[in-house]
């Protein structure tokens, strides 16, 4: 450990460790200015911004390519380092074209946040024109480049070197001239190439999808988890007005650092598409007909109760579906009316490719969660065997008869399918009950990821008027087929399932920012309660 | 029969009177608060689109207006009583008017017509006797609505006129005293003479603490500001006439004028020389008819050629201005105006010498005294109304107060002196 | 005064408990008053035209340039709106009565422009803000119309049109 002296204070931190870091702890938080560190990027040191004071050394160093050696003396709030910070800022800004009012960039640009902060000065030099630069460039199908507006941090060119390996991005010419952009014949195409447009910080690289849609700072968020894949990467929900505009990486060093895949990103277009079941349907002369709840309710008693005296309930369960709603579906429903649960996903669906990175080949968020639960693969001959004129499946957000023909004819051998879930598909299509639930961004709920982290998603955004949480749909499904919860409220599913279960005993305490890991955890438990 | 078509006519010529006053009072009360408050005050009303007279088509729109509005009554008044009340305060106003001579008299021949109503011995007790029943209008109002700011309206109405009355009494009786004469023609008549040789024998010289004590009594007794607690806008909404609408409500307004007419009427009667013109007896009016009418009908040319004048002037300035029809108002008024300038110039130029005959004079004479009555009570109309733009309304307690502690003991006091003096003149 | 809820003090107007001589009738206040109200009457009635009412409908106030009246978008000129959609008028609105959405302009020197630009004037407070806000000078409060009516609320919610094609009718020569 090295003893040094941050602004006069007494600090400890481990030998080598990068300045810029111990200095953010050291100033409670509040970072060095700067626009080229990023703690997940190697360090460039071009932006000059996060000048420090150390003394010994005559000349002012930047924080962000030092480390902390013993007995350092670091002054971060000195005259003479704010004066330098002034004036390396007039330099940033010299050839910067100040179009902010076009600009989506307003209100979490570096720029603006550090010339509000440091700046605000009348300036001194004068350099004629500005050097102009290209403006808006589709450089990919995703990202905008606005040359002029660059500051040449480099963050971009890091990114695309070390992270995704496919080196498009670069910055040519030299001097005053320099300017960051693609190298020729190639574009942005790679699956991450949207963390360059949180990487920036500045209006430079701006999302197309999101460009001109909404000023930043209206936007409210949540924190949330990627349904997309297996990874479950952690991301943040930005909304206004019951609106999704954006989904963004929320840092989790444990799951996906600070990145994520565009199609992860572009995910929340689908919480407001065409394909959202917004009303309750019942099958009626053959048509699917939007009723109402009430109607759908006594619609779906009046056909259990028709099914005779051997009536059963099969139960399929979802690796879209959250622990909760699983759970629920399988301690509620199971127990009722002979209830059998047949399994949570089709044995031998395709799997889609692992990058080797953050995608994963399993595209659900929470086939480990299922299988903890005791939910298993199935397949469609099981689903036909399952079936019968007596037997009433209930599915709970599964596309079965959209992932393979011979479940989608097995569905045909029952009596009557409700479908459960929030976009319309090949399975709600046939089904003879249609439930509409809400999506990830529209209810709480807990994700389990590949490496068994159980991870919490919060509600963003309400969902259409007449859908409804999906736990709430399976106690009323309860008390329908004779068996009333337990439960009474959302959080009592999460309590009871991990009082109940000793695979979900790590829940007990809670799931914590970074999610909670179900098997190290319990492992620890078990030894405790012993 | 022909007694009975003269009292008719002179009827006629009361309630003529009282409401073209009316209607001129309503106007001068809206529009002379309007310009006491630097305000301009109606003006928008017109007929035909040009004649606005600055406001005074207001007050005949507006009794058009209530005329056709609907009649409500509310569901829990007493109907009778409640359709009843406007009837009794607009009645006792104007019956008030019987014992009030305008004028002398009309000499036709040997045949004299005194120019009063009635020919009451009891005259003044007349006048007594009819505004104390004025209250009964108010409080059946009140009452008869079933509203709880009427009834208070009532009530506090009931119990300043019942306060003030006395004062009233006895201010008049010190009149009595001075005239010997409870006939209010008498007491018009003995005005008519001088007080030591330059001043007009009127009642206010003789008796000014009797005037002070009657104005103020008969302010209260017509519920004017600053005695109309009976509306107490700011504690009772309006006071009694809350429940009332459309022509009743018009009624208990057009009354609230008639008995300020009627006050303003005894008044100048009792204080002010009534239809007497100060220094000008009846027997020097007659002998100078002919140079009176003529000077008069000179100064008539002149004013009206002058504000034919004014008024082309102002046609002048202000044409173009609203770009209507309204424009023309000054010329239509001015052409009428000019055209009197002529017709008095044209009765100058053609009757001159006038010799208008004994019977003409004596015409002659009785005109300008009813003239002079209608001026004096047109004066102290407008006192009415000036008082009330001036003076903020009594507090409750500081009305009764100033009735029983302070107007009582005085008008006590200038009962008794006034008998002594009388009884020692004697 | 067992019924005043001021003590005698306020029961005879403030001038203590004992009022004397002409005081106590109120009299030399009521001449004086009467005389001020003469006053101004007679003013009023001799000079009508200085008197400080505005005939309104006939006569239009003459704000001056700082009136804030209704809004009216500027155009470049070419015709096209001068605004870039930049949103810092409907960030700054109090009353949050703008609402814009923007879309991508093909020309390379705007490259961004208002699709819709809604002003509700109803909720307007006009407190000028988003003239001051606007960067581009794209907004303005000059057209000296103040006399906003219509038989509909729906009336009040002007649009990108009929803000660009307002005019400055309202302004006096």
């Amino acid at each position: 450990m090295a003893k040094i002296i941050i602004d006069g204070k007494e600090w400890e931190f481990e030998e080598g460790m990068n300045l810029f870091e111990a200095c953010t702890i050291a100033r409670g938080g509040e970072k060095l200015p700067h626009f080229c560190y990023h703690p997940g990027l190697p360090v460039a040191g071009v932006c000059r911004m996060c000048q420090v004071e150390i003394e010994g050394v005559p000349k002012l160093q930047i924080a962000c390519n030092s480390t902390v050696r013993d007995g350092m003396v670091v002054n971060t709030r000195s005259e003479r380092v704010e004066n330098t910070v002034r004036q390396i800022l007039e330099f940033h800004l010299l050839n910067h074209p100040v179009d902010c009012p076009i600009c989506d960039q307003v209100g979490e640009c570096a720029l603006q946040d550090q010339y509000m902060k440091y700046g605000l000065y009348e300036t001194d030099v004068d350099v004629g024109d500005k050097v102009m630069k290209h403006k808006a460039q589709a450089i990919g199908e995703h990202v905008m480049l606005d040359a002029e507006r660059c500051v040449l941090c480099s963050r971009c060119v890091r990114f695309t070197e070390h992270i995704t390996k496919t080196n498009e991005m670069g910055i040519f010419n030299r001097g005053n001239h320099s300017e960051v952009g693609v190298a020729p014949g190639l574009s942005l195409d790679n699956d991450y190439s949207m963390c360059v447009v949180d990487l920036c910080p500045v209006g430079a690289l701006t999302s197309r999808d999101f460009r001109f849609r909404k000023r930043v700072y209206r936007l409210s968020s949540v924190d949330s988890v990627c349904p997309g894949c297996a990874t479950g990467c952690n991301m943040r929900i930005e909304y206004a007005d019951g609106v999704i505009y954006r989904q963004k990486p929320r840092t989790n060093l444990a799951v996906n650092e600070y990145w994520m895949c565009d199609q992860g990103r572009l995910l929340y277009k689908h919480v407001g598409g065409d394909d959202r079941l917004e009303e309750p349907f019942v099958r009626e002369d053959g048509e699917l007909s939007p009723v109402g709840w009430d109607h759908l309710w006594s619609a779906l008693k009046a056909r259990w109760e028709g099914l005779g005296e051997s009536r059963r309930l099969v139960l399929v369960g979802s690796p879209h579906a959250t622990l909760e709603e699983l759970y629920g579906l399988k301690s509620l429903l199971a127990d009722a009316a002979g209830g059998r649960v047949l399994g949570h996903r089709l044995d031998g669906t395709e799997m889609d490719r692992d990058d080797g990175f953050l995608m994963a080949a399993d595209r659900t968020p929470n086939d480990q969660g299922a299988r903890r639960l005791g939910y298993e693969a199935f397949t469609a001959s099981e689903l036909h065997d399952a079936g019968g004129e007596d037997a009433l499946l209930v599915i709970l957000d599964n596309d079965l008869a959209g992932l393979d023909e011979a479940a989608a004819e097995a569905l045909g051998s029952y009596g009557a399918v409700a479908y459960l879930g929030w976009r319309e598909n090949a399975t709600s299509r046939v089904a003879d009950f249609v439930l509409p639930g809400l999506s990830y961004a529209e209810k709480d709920g807990v994700f389990v990821n590949k490496d068994g982290r159980a991870q919490r998603f919060f509600k963003a955004v309400d969902g259409p008027r007449q859908a409804r949480e999906d736990w709430r749909l399976i106690a009323e499904l309860g008390e329908i087929f004779g068996h009333t919860p337990t439960w009474r409220a959302h959080h009592d599913l999460l309590s009871e399932l991990s009082a109940r279960l000793d695979a979900f005993g790590a829940l007990a305490g809670g799931i914590g920012e970074e999610g909670t890991l179900l098997d190290g955890d319990s492992a620890a438990k078990e030894v405790e309660r012993g | 029969m022909a007694e009975i078509a003269w009292a008719l006519g002179k009827i006629l010529f009361m309630l003529v009177f009282v409401f073209t006053v009316l209607v001129v009072m309503i106007w001068g009360e809206r529009k002379g608060s309007a310009f006491i408050q630097d305000r301009i005050g109606p003006n928008r009303a017109s007929i035909g689109g040009v004649i606005r007279l600055g406001g005074l088509v207001h007050p005949v729109a507006d009794v058009l207006k209530l005329l056709f509005k609907e009649d409500l009554v509310p569901g829990a008044v007493n109907r009778f009583f409640y359709t009843m009340a406007p009837f009794v305060v607009m009645v006792i106003a104007l019956v008030t008017f019987a014992v009030l001579p305008f004028g002398d008299a009309i000499y036709l021949g040997d045949k004299v017509i005194p120019l009063r109503i009635a020919d009451l011995d009891v005259g003044i007790l007349y006048l007594l006797a009819i505004t104390s029943l004025s209250v009964y209008g108010i409080v059946l109002a009140g009452w008869a609505s079933n509203n709880k700011y009427t009834f208070l309206g009532g009530i506090r109405s009931t119990a300043q006129m019942i306060s003030y009355e006395i004062n009233m009494g006895l201010a008049v009786l010190a009149l009595l005293l001075v005239y010997g004469s409870t006939r209010v023609d008498a007491m018009v008549v003995e005005q008519g003479q001088l007080l030591f040789g330059f001043l007009p024998r009127w009642g206010v010289f003789l008796q000014p603490l009797g005037f002070v004590l009657f104005l103020t009594s008969v302010f209260a007794e017509t519920n004017r500001t600053p005695f109309d607690l009976a509306e107490g806008e700011s504690e009772l909404v309006s006071g009694y006439n809350i429940e009332y609408s459309s022509m009743k409500f018009a009624l208990f307004f057009m009354a609230e004028y008639a008995s300020m007419i009627v006050a303003a009427g005894f008044i100048s009667s009792l204080y002010f020389g009534g239809w007497q013109v100060p220094w000008l007896d009846t027997i020097t009016l007659r002998e100078h008819a002919g140079t009176f009418l003529g000077v008069s009908l000179w100064v008539g040319a002149v004013f009206n050629l002058l504000f034919a004048a004014l008024l082309w002037k102002r046609y002048r300035r202000e044409r173009g201005l609203l770009g209507d029809r309204r424009e023309l108002e000054p010329l239509v008024l001015g052409i009428v105006f000019f055209i009197l300038a002529l017709v008095c110039l044209g009765a100058v130029v053609i009757a001159s010498p006038w010799n208008l005959g004994e019977q003409g004079a004596a015409h002659f004479a009785t005109v300008v005294q009813v003239l002079s009555f209608i001026l004096k009570t047109l004066f102290f109309s407008w006192l009415f109304i000036w008082v009330r733009w001036t003076l903020p309304r009594f507090r409750y307690d500081q009305l009764m107060k100033l009735g029983w502690q302070l107007m009582l003991p005085l008008g006590l006091l200038n009962f008794f002196v006034t008998a002594a003096v009388v009884l020692l003149a004697r | 005064m067992p019924y005043s809820i001021h003590g005698p003090q306020a029961a005879t107007g403030g001038k203590g408990s004992r009022m004397r001589g002409a005081e106590l009738w109120y009299l030399k206040e009521i001449f004086r008053g009467m005389y001020v109200t003469a006053r101004h009457f007679l003013t009023n009635v001799f000079h009508m035209a200085d008197m400080p009412t505005l005939q309104y409908p006939d006569e239009k106030p003459n704000y001056g340039p700082w009136l804030r009246s209704r809004h009216r978008l500027m155009k470049r000129e070419d015709g096209t709106p001068r605004c870039v959609a930049c949103q810092m008028c409907s960030t700054v609105c109090p009353s949050d009565c703008i609402s814009i959405v923007a879309m991508e302009d093909d020309r390379p020197d705007v490259e961004k422009r208002p699709e819709t630009f809604t002003i509700d004037l109803l909720r307007c407070v006009y407190c000028g803000m988003c003239v001051e806000a606007c960067p581009c000078d794209a907004i303005r409060m000059d057209t000296g119309i103040f006399e906003i009516a219509a038989d509909s609320r729906e009336k009040f919610v002007v649009d990108l049109d009929f803000l660009l094609n307002n005019t400055t009718d309202g302004v006096k020569p």
